[in-house]
């Protein structure tokens, strides 16, 4: 085995072995620190180097790929191929008596100008000192993000929005293409563009999916233009006969509790405390609230404003969407993402309003659902609830009312609302499936808590800050197969 | 990584209730962590922490919920109210809306929660002296009026915090421990039950609400 010498990052060690003729490993070793994220990158100086000097890449996610930028750039004068053994990857010296090791395998398709292309296996693995004892290699399990740069609070809203992207792989290029070839047909095949988002939706057509697939802009190419222009005229109709109501005796009490809740909507992203932006925000949900005087407004409801403004924003910003000045936009541009915001949040509330009216009857039958779903698909995680007294409410209350916004990053919420946009009846019915799933990806930490103080605790406050893509993605895959098993035999897993 | 290994003579189950914004779960997070957020989420549902004290020589374990404060969710969260000894009933001094509500909130514990269920009044944001919209001598009126203790808190500067969850876990102790003197206790009241539900019968001599009555 031979070290290739030190990157640019401390206390990362890369090693090169041979595989077969164009197959490598590269072993990538972490510091043990747990929760930590190596190496840690600054995301804005990624944008700083030149893509020019860069090899080409091609690169299945654009957003570990920008690391892996880095990661290319301080080893690629060094690929050199060792002859030592495979198996022997596991570097001398590190010691794992007390942290916990996960591995993960990528590949990553590397260009070279003469045409040669070379497939690299990453091994990725990461040290929990936290986590007791075993050392897990998860080897078939790949789940764990590699290279993956700190994450602030705030950072990523979208997965893919950052700028200094790495250029598309062959794959995504071909699906993106897919899309644009489905919405530029002059009457949008609205299954087929279910079926291509459903496993998630490029960056830069995700608004006009979004849109389409909300049931908002109309299948029909050329009444597009026309009904946004009524529905944007319509909303703003409202504005103009309702909004200065907000003070009257009748609707201060529903005005003052959204006034109460904006400035505490994420909180922590520095875009929604603009004036602006909560001015937006405010508009929005009060006009929902007295055109759905059942339901009103209900805490929770302002979070899901909050993708769509992101997403329809998206479109005017290259770089950060957290941290754009939406008041430099022109006003008619504010006002049009404000107005999609409004919609397409209305035909999302359309389908979930029993969650939010007296009682919450939408809520409380989804949680027991869950309860329902989750005794007969893993029951020592039931039992385990029950022996501590631990009920679904307790905690699911939010899953379900806020739709996980709480319990998973935005870019995770964006992602996940894809499929959710993709399926039928995503919102009120395969997140139900989706919760479930979620709440089994935690299955061997709430197994390992022996009080009710400590499960409650952990299932408030699940450690999912550096999600990505990647793990939605198997949530997601796990969701759609809980069910289909489910779906199609009902009575399957019976109690 | 549980909380297995501490041990505690006493488990009482507290909520805290009061209007949206008045400043709930600081009030929980500046005595359970000793943490202030100016920028708190809303809490949705209800959220759970647990801090122990020592009372009298006797570990007190507190465990308490933190409810949602809109309306639309009483529904739910009266649920949570089971089981409970506890409440710390709170307003936010410089809005006085949230101190008018107080009645309903007084209300709200009376249908859903025990009737000898021990109620602490807490205006909170003290520290905001130059807005203060409801006067001290007013509230401790409201309090005394309706049997319950009264204190101003400030989860920013954190005065009187601590004292607020001394007070009512004492008075819930004093109840217990009472209790368990006089014959009375049972198996509801061993350490290791879960939640201690306060199961006091009326008592004749409403002595009860004397221990809670006990500040200023």
């Amino acid at each position: 085995m031979s070290q290739l010498g030190q990157t640019q990052w401390e206390a990362v060690d890369v090693f090169l072995h041979r595989g077969d003729s164009i197959s490598h490993v590269i072993f990538y070793s972490v510091q043990p620190v747990y929760g930590a994220q190596h190496p840690p990158l600054d995301p804005r100086l990624r944008r700083t180097f030149p893509k020019d000097t860069n090899p080409k890449f091609n690169n299945h996610k654009s957003k570990k790929a920008s690391s892996f930028h880095e990661f290319a750039r301080s080893t690629n004068d060094a690929w050199d191929i060792d002859d030592e053994d495979e198996e022997d990857f596991l570097p001398s010296g590190l010691h794992s008596t007390s942290t916990q090791i996960q591995v993960s395998l990528f590949k990553y398709h590397v260009s070279y100008p003469n045409n040669l292309i070379i497939t690299i296996h990453f091994l990725i693995v990461k040290f929990f000192l936290v986590w007791p004892s075993s050392v897990r290699a998860t080897l078939q399990k790949q789940h764990t993000l590699p290279v993956r740069p700190i994450i602030p609070l705030v950072a990523r809203i979208s997965d893919q929005n950052a700028s200094g992207a790495p250029p598309m792989t062959v794959r995504e290029k071909s699906r993106l293409d897919k899309f644009k070839q489905l919405l530029a047909s002059s009457n949008t095949d609205l299954e087929e563009l279910r079926k291509h988002s459903w496993s998630g939706i490029p960056r830069e057509v995700r608004p006009i999916t979004w849109r389409l697939l909300s049931g908002y802009l109309p299948a029909n190419e050329e009444r597009r233009e026309l009904v946004l222009r009524r529905k944007r005229e319509e909303y703003f109709g409202f504005i103009e006969q309702y909004y200065h109501s907000r003070t009257d005796d009748h609707y201060k009490d529903t005005y003052r509790q959204i006034h109460i809740d904006i400035p505490r909507t994420n909180p922590l992203i520095p875009l929604f405390q603009q004036p602006v932006v909560q001015e937006v925000f405010e508009r929005i949900l009060f006009i929902w609230a007295i055109r759905h005087p059942a339901s009103g407004y209900v805490q929770g409801i302002n979070d899901l404003v909050t993708p769509f403004f992101v997403v329809f924003l998206s479109e005017f910003v290259t770089e950060d969407v957290e941290n754009f000045e939406v008041a430099a936009l022109p006003l008619d541009t504010q006002r049009n993402i404000e107005a999609d915001s409004f919609w397409c949040m209305s035909k999302l509330l359309d389908g979930i309003q029993d969650n939010y009216t007296f009682a919450q009857p939408g809520i409380q039958n989804k949680v027991k659902a869950l309860e329902e779903l989750v005794s007969r698909i893993d029951e020592d995680i039931h039992n385990h609830f029950k022996k501590y007294e631990v009920e679904y409410l307790q905690f699911a209350f939010r899953w379900m009312n806020n739709l996980l916004m709480r319990e998973l990053p935005l870019r995770c919420t964006i992602r996940l609302w894809d499929t959710y946009q993709a399926e039928a009846e995503g919102f009120s019915h395969f997140h139900l499936y989706v919760c479930a799933a979620f709440l089994i990806e935690w299955r061997k930490e709430i197994l390992s808590m022996v009080d009710f103080q400590g499960l409650l605790m952990l299932l408030q406050n699940l450690p999912t800050i550096h999600w990505g893509n990647e793990e939605v993605g198997l949530l997601l895959a796990e969701a759609y197969r809980l069910k289909y098993m489910f779906a199609d035999a009902p009575s399957h897993y019976k109690r | 990584m549980t909380s297995r290994e501490d041990e505690y003579d006493y488990l009482f189950k507290v909520v805290l209730i009061g209007d949206s914004g008045v400043g709930k779960s600081n009030l929980l997070s500046r005595f359970t962590r000793n943490e202030f957020n100016l920028e708190s989420k809303s809490t949705i549902g209800v959220e759970f922490a647990t801090r122990s004290i020592q009372v009298e020589g006797k570990t007190v374990k507190a465990q308490i919920w933190d409810t949602a404060g809109q309306e639309r969710y009483r529904a739910i969260t009266s649920a949570y109210y089971r089981g409970a000894v506890g409440a710390l009933l709170v307003y936010d001094i410089a809005k006085h809306l949230t101190y008018e509500n107080a009645e309903r909130w007084l209300k709200e514990l009376k249908d859903h929660a025990d009737n000898n269920i021990v109620i602490m009044l807490v205006g909170n944001k003290s520290d905001l002296r130059h807005l203060r919209a409801v006067p001290t001598d007013e509230a401790k009126a409201f309090a005394e009026k309706h049997g319950l203790s009264f204190l101003e808190t400030s989860a920013l500067d954190s005065s009187n915090v601590e004292l607020a969850f001394h007070t009512i876990l004492t008075a819930i102790y004093n109840i217990v421990s009472q209790r368990q003197m006089s014959g009375r206790s049972d198996s509801d009241f061993s350490p290791a039950s879960n939640v201690v539900p306060i199961t006091v019968e009326p008592t004749q001599n409403s002595a009860n609400k004397g221990v809670c009555c006990q500040n200023n």
